[in-house]
C-alpha cells in the first residue's frame, strides 16, 4: 500500500507530461506550421532547361512536396521579355509552395540569400566557334557569378553547375569564391547516371527503379566513363550484378560506353533540341539527393571537388560515386578499380587537366 | 505493396505542351507520388521522330514511377488500356484561316479519336480536352464516343481558374495557396466569366470575400476579367510560345482533383458536361464550379447570381451554342 502511495505523485506527473506532449503535438500539426521558404536561384532561366526546370522546383519535385520554395530567375538582357513571361507563367498555375518569384537581369539581385543556385546559363558553342573562344566566354562568367555568390548568397549555399563545360565552368567559380565551401560546388553528372539506369534497364527489360549503382566518372564530356562494375539489379532473388546478368562485356565495354556518352547528341538529332526535360529532371535529383539524403545502399554520380580519392589528381571537379546525409555528399571510397576502367578513369582526368589549363590561359 | 500502374495516353505528346506535361506525369504530380504510371505517347507521322527523341529522355530520366513508355503515331495502339486520356493534339489555327476552317480541322481529329478511345481506352476512362477549341473538341468527342459516360468527358478551364487566383493574389499581396473558390463560367475563349464572387482569402481572421478585400468592383468588373481572358496572348507576346508550362500544370490539376478529390471547402473549375444548372443550355460542355470526390466531379449548386454575372454567362453560352452549329456544319 505504501509503495502505491509512493508511486501516484510520479504517474500522476508522467501522465500530465505525457497529456500536454499529446495537446501540443495536436495543436502543432493542427496550426499547419509550414516550413520556412528555401530560396532557390535558376540561372539561364528563359531558356529550354529552365523552363522544364522551374515547375519541377515549384511542384516540390526539387525539395520535397511540403517544402516552400522562392524562386530567383537570372538571365541576360536580350531575354528580358522571355523571361518575364515565364514569371507570368509560374503565377498562373497557382504553385501552393512557390511563396516568391524574382525575375530579373541583375545578377546581384538574383544571387541574394540564395540557399540552392542552379547554373544553367552559360555562352554556347556556335557554328564556327573554336574551344578556346566557347572556354574563354564562359570563364569569365563564370568568374562574374562566382563573386556575386560568394558575396550575397547564403553562408552555405549549396551549387550545381550545369552550363557546359560543366565541369571546368564549376573549377572556375570554385576559384573565384573562396569564401564558399569548396564542398558546396558541384557539377551535373546525374543526367549521364540516369542515362546509365536507363540503358540497363532496356537491356534487361527491367524497371529502372530496379537498377542502381552505376558509376559516372570524371568529366560531363564524351571522354566520361559510365561503370557498371559495382552496378546491381534487384530481382526475386535479391541483389544480382549487372555484368552477369547481362552476360555480355564486350557490349558493357564498348557500345553501352558510347551510347551513354553521346546520349546528348543522339537527342538532339531526334528532337532538333537538347535534352532539356531529362537535364531538368537529373539537376532535381542531384539536389534532392545531396539535400535530403541518398537511399541506404544506394550511391548516385556527381562532380564534385577532387580530394585525390582514387588516384585522381585533386584540385579537379571530377564525377564520383557519391553517398549524401544530412545535406553532406561524401565519396564511396574502397570500391574496386580494374585496368580497363582504370585508363578510362585517368583519361577522363587528362582531359579535365588540360580543360583547367586552357581555362586558366583565358584569364591572362 | 506497389499499387498497380495506371496507363495514361497524351496526344500530341511531341509538342510544347507535352514536353511540359509527360515529366510531371512521369513524377507523380497528376495522380499521386504512390502511383505508378505507364505513359502512352500519340501524335502525326511528322513528329514521330521528335516524339521518339521525347521518349528516349523519359528513358534518361530515369523516373522510378515510370513503368513504361509507348511511343506511337497509331491511334489504337495508343489509345489500348488508357484510364486517362489528356488531348492536347489538334490543329492550331495559322494565318489566314478562318474560323470554319480550324473548327473543320478539328472536327475531324476528335471524331476519329472518339471513336479509337471509345473502342479501345479502359472502362471508366477520364478525358481531358486541352487542345482548342477544348470545349466544342469535347463536345465532338462526346458525340461520337456515345458509351463513354459523358460525366467522363471535360476540358481544361482550370487554367483560366489558377490565373484568376494568381491575379486576385497579385493585387492583394497575398499567397496564391490562400486564395479560393474563383469560378471560370463558359467557354475557354475570350467569352469566358472569372468570377469572384464567391471567392475568399484566408486571413489571420478567417477567409474573408475577395470583392471586400480588394474594394475595387469596377477593377474586378473589367481589368482583372480582360486580363484573365486574353492571358494566353499575353504569354504568347512574352514568350514568342504559347503556354506550355502552365497548361501542363493546370492540366495536372485537373486530373489530379477529379480522381484524389477536392479539398474540404474548395472548388475547381472544370468544363463538364452541362445539365441544365444554372439556367445553362443543356447539351454544352461548359465550364462550371465543381467539387470533386470518389473520382467522381459534381457542379456546386445554390449560387447566387447576379444581373451582371447572369449577362456574362448568357454570352459565353451563346458562344458555344454557335460553336456547336458550326462543328456540326463541318460534319455535313
Amino acid at each position: 500500500m505504501d509503495y502505491l502511495a509512493l508511486m501516484e505523485k510520479p504517474l500522476v506527473v508522467l501522465g500530465c507530461v505525457y497529456l500536454s506532449w499529446k495537446i501540443i503535438r495536436n495543436i502543432w500539426s493542427f496550426a499547419n506550421i509550414e516550413k520556412e521558404p528555401i530560396t532557390v536561384l535558376v540561372t539561364g532561366a528563359a531558356g529550354q532547361i529552365g523552363y522544364a526546370l522551374v515547375p519541377m522546383i515549384a511542384k516540390g519535385a526539387m525539395l520535397g512536396p511540403d517544402q516552400p520554395v522562392i524562386i530567383h530567375m537570372l538571365d541576360i538582357e536580350p531575354a528580358a521579355e522571355a523571361l518575364n513571361g515565364v514569371k507570368m507563367e509560374l503565377i498562373d498555375a497557382a504553385f501552393p509552395l512557390l511563396k516568391g518569384i524574382v525575375a530579373t537581369t541583375d545578377v546581384v539581385e538574383a544571387c541574394k540569400d540564395v540557399d540552392i543556385a542552379v547554373m544553367v546559363g552559360g555562352f554556347p558553342r556556335k557554328e564556327g566557334m573554336e574551344r578556346k573562344d566557347v572556354m574563354a566566354k564562359n570563364v569569365s562568367i563564370y568568374k562574374v557569378q562566382a563573386s556575386a555568390l560568394e558575396e550575397h548568397a547564403s553562408p552555405d549555399c549549396k551549387v550545381l553547375v550545369i552550363a557546359n563545360p560543366a565541369n571546368t565552368n564549376a573549377l572556375i567559380l570554385k576559384e573565384f569564391a573562396p569564401s564558399i565551401p569548396h564542398k558546396n560546388i558541384t557539377c551535373l553528372t546525374r543526367l549521364d547516371h540516369n542515362r546509365a539506369l536507363g540503358q540497363i534497364s532496356e537491356k534487361l527489360y527491367v524497371h529502372v527503379s530496379d537498377v542502381k549503382n552505376v558509376i559516372i566518372w570524371g568529366n560531363h564530356s564524351s571522354s566520361q566513363y559510365p561503370d557498371v562494375n559495382h552496378a546491381t539489379v534487384s530481382t526475386c532473388n535479391g541483389q544480382k550484378s549487372v555484368r552477369e546478368l547481362v552476360g555480355d562485356d564486350k557490349w558493357l565495354n564498348t557500345e553501352f560506353i558510347t551510347t551513354v556518352q553521346q546520349r546528348g547528341a543522339a537527342i538532339i538529332k531526334a528532337r532538333k533540341l537538347s535534352s532539356a526535360l531529362s537535364a531538368a529532371s537529373s539537376a532535381c535529383d542531384h539536389i534532392r539527393d545531396w539535400v535530403l539524403g541518398t537511399p541506404k545502399g544506394t550511391w548516385v554520380s556527381m562532380g564534385v571537388y577532387s580530394d585525390g580519392s582514387y588516384g585522381i589528381s585533386p584540385g579537379l571537379i571530377y564525377s564520383f560515386p557519391v553517398t549524401c546525409e544530412k545535406g553532406e555528399w561524401s565519396i564511396v571510397q574502397g570500391l574496386k578499380i580494374d585496368e580497363f576502367s582504370r585508363e578510362k578513369m585517368d583519361s577522363t582526368a587528362k582531359e579535365l587537366i588540360e580543360e583547367k589549363s586552357l581555362a586558366y590561359s583565358c584569364l591572362n | 505493396m506497389a499499387k498497380e500502374p495506371v496507363r495514361v495516353l497524351v496526344t500530341g505528346a511531341a509538342g510544347q505542351i507535352g514536353y511540359a506535361l509527360v515529366p510531371m506525369i512521369a513524377r507523380g504530380i497528376m495522380l499521386g507520388t504512390d502511383q505508378p504510371v505507364i505513359l502512352h505517347m500519340l501524335d502525326i507521322p511528322p513528329a514521330a521522330e521528335a516524339l521518339n527523341g521525347v521518349k528516349m529522355e523519359l528513358v534518361d530520366a530515369a523516373f522510378p514511377l515510370l513503368k513504361g513508355v509507348v511511343a506511337t503515331t497509331d491511334v489504337v495502339e495508343a489509345c489500348t488500356g488508357v484510364s486517362v486520356a489528356v488531348m492536347v493534339g489538334g490543329f492550331p489555327r495559322k494565318e489566314g484561316m478562318e474560323r470554319k476552317d480550324v473548327m473543320s480541322k478539328n472536327v475531324s481529329i476528335y471524331k476519329s479519336q472518339a471513336a479509337a478511345l471509345e473502342k479501345h481506352a479502359a472502362a471508366n476512362c477520364k478525358v481531358l480536352v486541352v487542345a482548342n477549341p477544348a470545349n466544342t473538341n469535347a463536345l465532338i468527342l462526346k458525340e461520337f464516343a456515345p458509351s463513354i459516360p459523358e460525366k467522363n468527358i471535360t476540358c481544361l478551364t482550370r487554367l483560366d481558374h489558377n490565373r484568376a487566383l494568381g491575379q486576385i493574389s497579385e493585387r492583394l499581396n497575398v499567397q496564391v495557396s490562400d486564395v479560393k473558390n474563383v469560378i471560370i463560367w463558359g467557354n475557354h475563349s475570350s467569352t469566358q466569366y472569372p468570377d469572384v464572387t464567391h471567392a475568399t482569402v484566408k486571413t489571420p481572421a478567417g477567409d474573408k470575400p475577395v470583392r471586400e478585400l480588394v474594394a475595387d468592383d469596377a477593377w474586378l468588373n473589367t481589368e482583372f476579367i480582360t486580363t484573365v481572358q486574353q492571358r494566353g496572348a499575353a504569354i504568347i507576346k512574352a514568350r514568342k510560345f504559347s503556354s506550355a508550362l502552365s497548361a501542363a500544370s493546370s492540366a495536372c490539376d485537373h486530373i489530379r482533383d477529379w480522381v484524389l478529390g477536392t479539398p474540404e471547402g474548395t472548388w475547381v473549375s472544370m468544363g463538364v458536361y452541362s445539365d441544365g444548372s444554372y439556367n445553362v443550355p443543356a447539351g454544352l460542355i461548359y465550364s462550371f464550379p465543381v467539387t470533386s470526390k470518389n473520382g467522381e466531379w459534381s457542379i456546386v449548386q445554390g449560387l447566387s447570381i447576379d444581373e451582371f454575372s447572369r449577362k456574362k454567362l448568357d454570352l459565353t453560352a451563346q458562344e458555344l451554342s454557335e460553336e456547336k452549329e458550326l462543328a456540326y456544319s463541318c460534319l455535313t
